[in-house]
């Protein structure tokens, strides 16, 4: 499994179909639970965490048992002030762990800023 | 050695902290500036509390003044965390500006110890408009962690659990 994060619009998208070669065909939403497991390509990683709740780390596991070779594309929500209302703030901490979760268990971990990758973890950009 | 962690919510910060203190110091100070207010307050003291738990850390329950602790000369220390501490100094005790404040009491701690790690947080990276307390509480936090970035010797930065070194070099035990 492939890992791509970072905030949002820094190109993360962009850059998963260039270098990967993907076309948009091969890319899903995470709340597309239909196609997940055969997915080549999981966006917004995160509307998967939303998606499963309090299950969100297990639903992940599960997913990468079915489908180890997939690219996940998951934005950073964590680094803004916590928020009022409490299903947001849960939110929040679950898409925090699913990405702690991810980024250990990914072959590669590529942050994306401003357009510009940046190796977290594997052999090679 | 400093070594400042920060990163967003729920990405590792304290288990890398945790983890160089266990290499450098035995016993290690934990400094744990949560007000124990609330549900969540608690379960996240318990999540934290049992993350230690045989680790042999002594914990020190300081809300604010931090520079008030007195450690053993030469020990090790890790401040959980400074986003609370500021919410400390502004909401409880009343500082409207306190980072200057805080960055001397933070100063003087990290003096005192052979290993000192501080955990900070990002707050202003989602791109919302707050009333003005709640900016107030963002400038604040970016002015302690810039001086805080300044004065560590390592800074790190945990994104989902992975350390990125922005200053200095990442210390062996990672």
């Amino acid at each position: 499994m492939i890992l791509i994060v970072g905030g949002a619009y820094q190109g993360k998208r962009g850059y998963a179909k260039k270098r990967y070669g993907l076309d948009e065909n091969d890319i899903i939403e995470g709340d597309d639970m239909q196609n997940i497991s055969s997915a080549k390509c999981i966006d917004r990683f995160e509307k998967f965490v939303y998606e499963n709740g309090e299950n969100a780390v297990k639903s992940a596991e599960k997913l990468l048992t079915e489908n180890p070779e997939v690219i996940i594309i998951m934005t950073e929500i964590g680094s803004g002030i916590i928020p009022l209302d409490k299903t947001e703030r849960r939110r929040r901490e679950l898409a925090g762990q699913a990405g702690c979760f991810l980024a250990e268990r990914a072959e590669t971990v590529i942050r994306m800023t401003c357009g510009i990758p940046q190796l977290l973890k594997g052999e090679s950009l | 050695m400093f070594v400042l962690i920060t990163g967003g919510s729920k990405n590792g910060k304290s288990s890398i902290a945790e983890k160089i203190l266990s290499a450098y110091a035995v016993p290690g100070y934990y400094i744990a500036t949560m007000e124990p207010y609330g549900e969540e307050a608690e379960a996240a003291i318990k999540r934290h509390r049992e993350m230690r738990s045989g680790k042999g850390f002594v914990t020190v329950e300081k809300y604010t003044d931090v520079g008030e602790i007195v450690l053993p000369q030469g020990s090790g220390a890790l401040l959980e965390c400074v986003g609370n501490l500021c919410a400390n100094e502004i909401f409880s005790a009343g500082q409207e500006h306190p980072a200057y404040k805080i960055l001397r009491d933070i100063e003087k701690l990290s003096e005192t110890t052979e290993i000192f790690t501080a955990v900070t947080s990002q707050v202003g990276s989602d791109g919302v408009s707050y009333p003005k307390e709640t900016m107030n509480y963002i400038g604040e936090m970016g002015r302690i962690n810039s001086g805080l970035g300044e004065m560590a010797d390592v800074v790190i930065e945990a994104v989902f659990g992975l350390p990125v070194v922005l200053k200095g070099e990442l210390p062996s035990c990672l």
